[in-house]
């Protein structure tokens, strides 16, 4: 597992019609095992585009990730985020069927049937799912997407985890389950980056809070200072 | 009356020209499916310069005449063209390189269409959970199943009644390119109504068939959230 991986100068900006608009330049941010960051900062800041920078899913215009040995670039480096990093959207897509199919999915394709139905039970029991294992996963609740989201990355035991928006929209018994998993994937060594509008929320699961304005990232205040984690 | 007499008679020319105008059409939209849904899944989910332009060019050739299809693919085929020495003008292969042409448009617009509708993060999703590229493929198809059968059918439709290419680089040959479109017209223009009409029925029928598993999947491509 990855116990800290680092992205440097990560720039980007948008074409529009007539000029460039730039939502990131230069930013750095270090993602530990087991530390769960925070990521705040007002609407079109930019904080979605920077957590899909970071799973690999939007080239950047320039960026650097390093795994722990040397810098490569973002290009050389994008299927080893990929295949380290997963990234959970404010509303998690459900693929068509059942809750069960949804988690099988996040199974690695070469085990066998019965490994995969096993690892899938465990999954369900892990999400507080099992109930819900048989219902088409597109017609359960925001709060139970949610937690089929989560527990598809369990099950694909990701070292890496980037939260866009977890608990949006969710009731409190909600968000606390939510939260609940979230502390379990912290205590099993998971590198966590939430980016919420409602920090209070978090404040028990976050040792770092930064804040996204004027195209870079800043420490921002609300955190217990013996809390933080080396940057 | 004659033309249903026909129809029921085990007649075997008829059911020879339905058998060549099924093996034709049925190989056309098998080999052209891969390919276009190929091209669409990439035009609906990366970003590339000239995409727009691709997608707009599917869409004008849509409206691209069977006819001058098969005057293409005459030019390329006959003995003096660049592909004259494959041989294979006036043979089903030719027929069948002008279905794939023909249906190419249809098959790739209607399929962008389906992708285009499904909700993009399933794309980046199945990326997301550490799936291979081809089986995240695979899946978002699965995703989009009903729109994609849509684009079949419809795609089918365009091929096994269209009559230009068909007779240009068929030739219309008894036993062996004379398939249900090319038939009516040699028929109709030789006064034979009853086989006209025969085929005619079956044509129409097919149509009716393919119209209603089209609102069918059309439907549930829509229904499902």
């Amino acid at each position: 597992m990855t116990e800290k991986i680092t992205f440097s100068r990560i720039t980007k900006s948008f074409a529009g019609s007539f000029s460039a608009t730039k939502l990131l330049s230069d930013v750095d941010i270090a993602l530990h095992g087991g530390k769960v960051i925070l990521l705040t900062g007002e609407n079109g800041t930019g904080k979605t585009t920077l957590l899909r920078i970071l799973a690999g899913l939007l080239k950047p215009d320039f960026g650097t990730v390093n795994f722990g040995a040397t810098d490569e670039h973002w290009k050389h480096a994008r299927k080893r985020l990929l295949k380290n990093v997963m990234y959970l959207h404010q509303r998690p897509y459900m693929f068509e069927g059942s809750v069960s199919r949804n988690m099988a999915l996040a199974v690695p394709g070469s085990m066998s049937r019965k490994q995969t139905r096993e690892r899938v039970n465990q999954a369900l029991e892990w999400g507080m799912l099992t109930r819900h294992a048989l219902a088409n996963a597109k017609t359960l609740s925001g709060g139970q997407q949610q937690r089929v989201a989560l527990a598809r990355a369990w099950l694909r035991q990701s070292p890496i985890m980037l939260l866009d928006e977890p608990i949006a929209n969710m009731d409190t018994q909600s968000s606390a389950r939510t939260i609940k998993l979230l502390h379990q994937l912290k205590h099993a060594n998971t590198a966590i980056l939430i980016c919420s509008h409602n920090y209070q929320i978090f404040d028990s699961l976050v040792d770092r809070h930064v804040e996204l304005a004027n195209y870079q990232l800043t420490e921002a205040q609300s955190i217990k200072a013996d809390n933080r984690v080396p940057r | 009356m004659d033309a249903l007499n026909l129809l029921f008679s085990r007649d075997v020319e008829l059911w020879e020209i339905i058998g060549i105008s099924f093996r034709v059409s049925c190989t056309a939209i098998l080999s052209a499916s891969p390919f276009a849904l190929g091209i669409a899944f990439i035009l609906a989910y990366f970003n590339f310069i000239g995409r727009r332009l691709l997608i707009s060019i599917f869409s004008t050739l849509l409206a691209f005449p069977a006819v001058v299809v098969g005057l293409v693919v005459y030019i390329l085929l006959s003995s003096q063209g660049p592909l004259g020495d494959w041989r294979l003008l006036f043979s089903q292969t030719a027929m069948i390189i002008a279905q794939i042409i023909l249906c190419l448009p249809i098959l790739i617009s209607l399929s962008h269409a389906a992708f285009q509708a499904n909700d993009h993060h399933a794309w980046e999703t199945a990326r997301t959970l550490g799936i291979p590229g081809f089986r995240a493929f695979l899946i978002i198809i699965y995703e989009v199943k009903f729109g994609l059968l849509a684009a079949f059918l419809a795609g089918f439709g365009r091929i096994i009644a269209e009559v230009g290419a068909s007779m240009m680089v068929g030739g219309n040959i008894l036993h062996y390119t004379r398939n249900i479109p090319t038939a009516i017209a040699l028929e109709t223009s030789k006064g034979n109504f009853s086989q006209g009409i025969a085929l005619g029925i079956v044509l129409l029928l097919l149509a009716f068939i393919l119209n209603i598993l089209l609102q069918y999947f059309q439907g549930r491509g829509k229904s499902s959230p």
